[in-house]
């Protein structure tokens, strides 16, 4: 395994040793003088780093930027050995517990070590849950390392080793736009996963999906999930069918909520249907479109129901619906878009297209309760909507006719006026 | 006269004269002439920009009465204006286009006065009078740009006044006055609506009556070749030939104000957003174009100066100068009046020139 032992190997372990635990605070003296003593930028690593400095493997390069390093701990925390000496013999020598590079197992152990412990935790970031390890070991990668699979992740595989960063930094590997690279690493590749018996596409599908384009192209770390959001990070595994609606509905609660009311929840059940996948898909989840529904050959209900059949024609109804709003749309856009193009306030108009364009879209995730009388409903809201749109279009036109008639008329009577003030002048005793 | 019953007009007219020397102004107006030269047709300028002017007062005080001035509710107080309010697009719209027109219409009457020479002794006090007036009319456009308080409104002022911070000393003290802080917020608005509605019609008002004043004492100038030629001298009594002619403008100029508001009714646009990125393309007004592209030609330094301030000292040179024309050209050396007259044209060239690319650009 590659990409673990690459890294996994080098990290530092003396964990379940409560001696070899980096036991100061950040701010003790005792590291500080060390770090001023091996000339190493204050940071903390001894004599370790002076000599790893010079031999070029990029470990102290990658301990400049480490938030252990900032935090004060050293490399004897997870490797062991005595840092004050300047001899690598000595170093490492016998009774130092010097460890060298670390088993994956070794390094859950050592991660874990404080990681786990809430007394230490509490006391140096407090805010940083504690059960990563418990989890892990819930999850799949954690479960084969027991069985003995090294070649699964472990912690170093994700957040590195000796350059470790903030989850919120950008440049941690565990940021969540870099989240789908890092786990395709393995993920994504065919000979690696081959033993394991697990689809490579998944990063692929990702990344042409609405999920994987608002991540990585328009970069909404906020709104938009990664990998980890729905498979968990630490307890990384496959969703069960029945967590599915819950996961997407931490999101998609609305969705979610009329799903689970609706006759579909419990039908899907008794199918054993994955709720939101069986309609939208994992990984490949693209924008919805009306014409998902109907009755046609292709179409997502048809996957269940027969042309004809009870959920084919709610299908119909939603698709030919839409398409009648959607179609009402185009035509008061056309009216509204005429009027304004000669100078008429169109603006009150634009506002009840907007509310009848929102209802629409509470309209579709309302498909969710898959009930033709809540459709019905919010489809009476959506055409008194666009009938006062039409209304101020008609208006607004209207208006503009009355515009111009006034014009007209006020037009003659200046006209009328210049006349008489024309003639007038004429009518003036000449000039001298 | 009769101060019958039966004729209450006239009887009217004798209670005031009675009471008010209204002979005298009758007379003064009887006897007040307007000179018929080759240029004439220029002097209805001052008359049109004068009209233009009350209406102006007219529909802005019309607009006042619906009109909100804080951030809050300017824009949509503008927007129930064109919407809602009764004829309130047709008021909008007049006084949006009015505005424009009048000031056109002041640069013509300057320019024209300019190259009739009629800036030269005594006239002097009138032409200075005209230039604050034209200042003070630039600067109810531009306080009166921002009223809406749309998006393009609000960068053009920030664009401007940035422009008056750039001022060395006493830019920055004038800026921050202006914005009623660091950078122009809802603290701008209430300022730039006192400026318009309080401080620059009062100001513009006794201007007015100045400039109007000094015409009346030393009435309209006449052609210079009339000096040596005074059997060529012609004119027309001002009451009633001139001030029909006058009136006859005014009506055409109704009308234009008339299809311009209804085929190119005032536009809102959306509502400013301080937070917002500024919008691609922003640019002053039409008569602050020239100066807009002429400053954006400045390179970034010059000597120990900023681009921008170079650019804005030249022009304040030039319109000191501009101020000074008077007593440049006094009408004693024929070339002084020639290189001012050659000078007048580049700069009309010069402004309308760089405000046309600035139109392009």
């Amino acid at each position: 395994m590659r990409k673990v032992f690459a890294p996994a190997l080098i990290v530092a372990c003396v964990a379940l040793s409560a001696d070899a635990r980096a036991e100061d605070l950040p701010a003790d003296a005792g590291a500080e003088d060390l770090a001023a003593d091996t000339g190493a930028e204050d940071l903390p690593g001894g004599q370790c780093l002076e000599c790893h400095l010079s031999t070029g493997d990029g470990v102290a390069e990658l301990w400049q930027d480490d938030v252990h390093a900032r935090a004060g701990i050293g490399c004897e925390t997870c490797h062991g050995g005595d840092p004050v000496q300047a001899d690598s013999e000595l170093a490492k020598r016998r009774g130092t517990g010097y460890q060298g590079e670390l088993s994956p197992r070794e390094i859950t152990s050592s991660c874990g070590g404080c990681h786990s412990d809430v007394e230490y935790m509490k006391v140096r970031k407090p805010l940083l849950p504690v059960d990563q390890l418990e989890k892990y070991w819930t999850s799949e990668h954690g479960k084969l390392l027991v069985k003995g699979e090294t070649r699964v992740a472990q912690c170093a595989s994700c957040h590195g080793a000796h350059g470790v960063r903030e989850v919120n930094d950008a440049k941690s590997p565990v940021y969540a736009p870099n989240i789908p690279a890092m786990c395709a690493q393995c993920h994504a590749d065919a000979d690696y996963m081959s033993d394991f018996d697990i689809e490579t596409n998944q990063y692929d599908e990702y990344t042409q999906s609405v999920h994987g384009k608002a991540l990585l192209e328009k970069n909404d770390v906020r709104g938009a999930p990664a990998c980890n959001d729905c498979h968990g990070n630490h307890g990384a595994a496959p969703p069960s069918i029945d967590a599915i609606t819950n996961i997407c509905g931490a999101c998609h609660s609305y969705n979610a909520e009329l799903f689970l009311g609706s006759p579909l929840a419990p039908a899907f059940k008794e199918k054993s249907l994955a709720d939101c996948v069986a309609c939208h898909g994992k990984h490949f989840i693209t924008h919805t479109r009306d014409e998902w529904e109907g009755d046609k050959p292709g179409a997502t209900c048809r996957k269940c129901h027969e042309k004809g059949e009870e959920g084919s024609e709610l299908a119909l109804y939603f698709t030919e619906t839409f398409g009648s709003v959607r179609q009402s749309f185009e035509e008061i856009e056309a009216l509204l878009t005429e009027a304004e193009m000669q100078g008429m306030d169109v603006t009150e108009g634009e506002d009840y297209v907007e509310a009848a364009r929102q209802g629409l879209m509470q309209a579709r995730t309302l498909i969710h309760s898959f009930s033709k009388p809540v459709m019905e409903e919010k489809l009476i809201e959506i055409s008194e909507n666009q009938a006062a749109a039409l209304e101020e279009g008609f208006a607004a036109l209207q208006a503009l006719k009355d515009r111009r008639r006034g014009l007209a008329i006020s037009t003659l009577l200046l006209l009328l006026l210049t006349i008489i003030v024309a003639i007038k002048i004429r009518t003036l005793p000449p000039i001298e | 006269m009769s101060t019958s019953p039966e004729n209450p007009d006239r009887a009217l007219l004798a209670w005031a004269k009675d009471r008010y020397p209204i002979g005298k102004f009758v007379e003064w107006a009887k006897h007040k002439t307007v000179p018929i030269g080759p240029g004439a047709f220029w002097y209805y300028f001052g008359g049109i920009s004068l009209f233009l002017f009350l209406i102006q007062v007219g529909t802005g005080i019309l607009l006042m009465f619906y009109y909100k001035g804080s951030a809050d509710t300017a824009f949509e107080s503008v927007r129930f204006i064109s919407a809602k309010v009764p004829f309130g697009w047709l008021v909008r719209s007049v006084h949006a286009w009015s505005a424009n027109l009048m000031i056109f219409s002041v640069f013509i009457h300057m320019f024209s006065v300019f190259f009739m020479r009629a800036y030269r002794k005594p006239r002097e006090l009138t032409w200075l009078s005209g230039i604050v007036l034209l200042a003070l009319l630039l600067g109810f456009g531009f306080s009166g740009y921002l009223l809406p308080w749309n998006e393009l409104a609000f960068f053009a002022t920030k664009v401007g006044t940035d422009i008056v911070g750039v001022i060395p000393v006493i830019g920055e003290p004038i800026m921050y006055v202006l914005r009623g802080g660091e950078e122009v917020t809802g603290s701008t608005l209430p300022r730039f609506f006192a400026l318009h509605v309080a401080l620059f019609p009062a100001l513009l008002t006794v201007f007015i009556a100045g400039h109007l004043f000094f015409i009346q004492m030393q009435g309209i100038h006449e052609p210079d070749a009339w000096k040596a030629h005074p059997e060529q001298r012609k004119t027309m009594p001002f009451f009633p030939h001139f001030f029909m002619r006058e009136l006859l403008l005014w009506l055409i100029t109704l009308n234009i104000l008339a299809v311009l508001a209804v085929f190119f009714p005032a536009e809102l646009g959306i509502e400013a957003d301080p937070f917002s990125p500024a919008p691609a393309g922003i640019k002053p007004e039409w008569y602050f174009l020239s100066t807009f592209e002429f400053l954006k030609y400045m390179p970034a330094h010059v000597g120990p100066l900023e681009g921008e301030e170079f650019g804005l000292l030249l022009i304040s040179f030039g319109f000191l100068l501009w101020c000074l024309v008077p007593w440049i050209d006094r009408g004693r050396h024929p070339r002084i009046t020639k290189i001012v007259m050659v000078a007048g044209v580049l700069i009309l060239v010069f402004l309308s020139t760089l405000t046309y690319l600035g139109h392009v650009a």
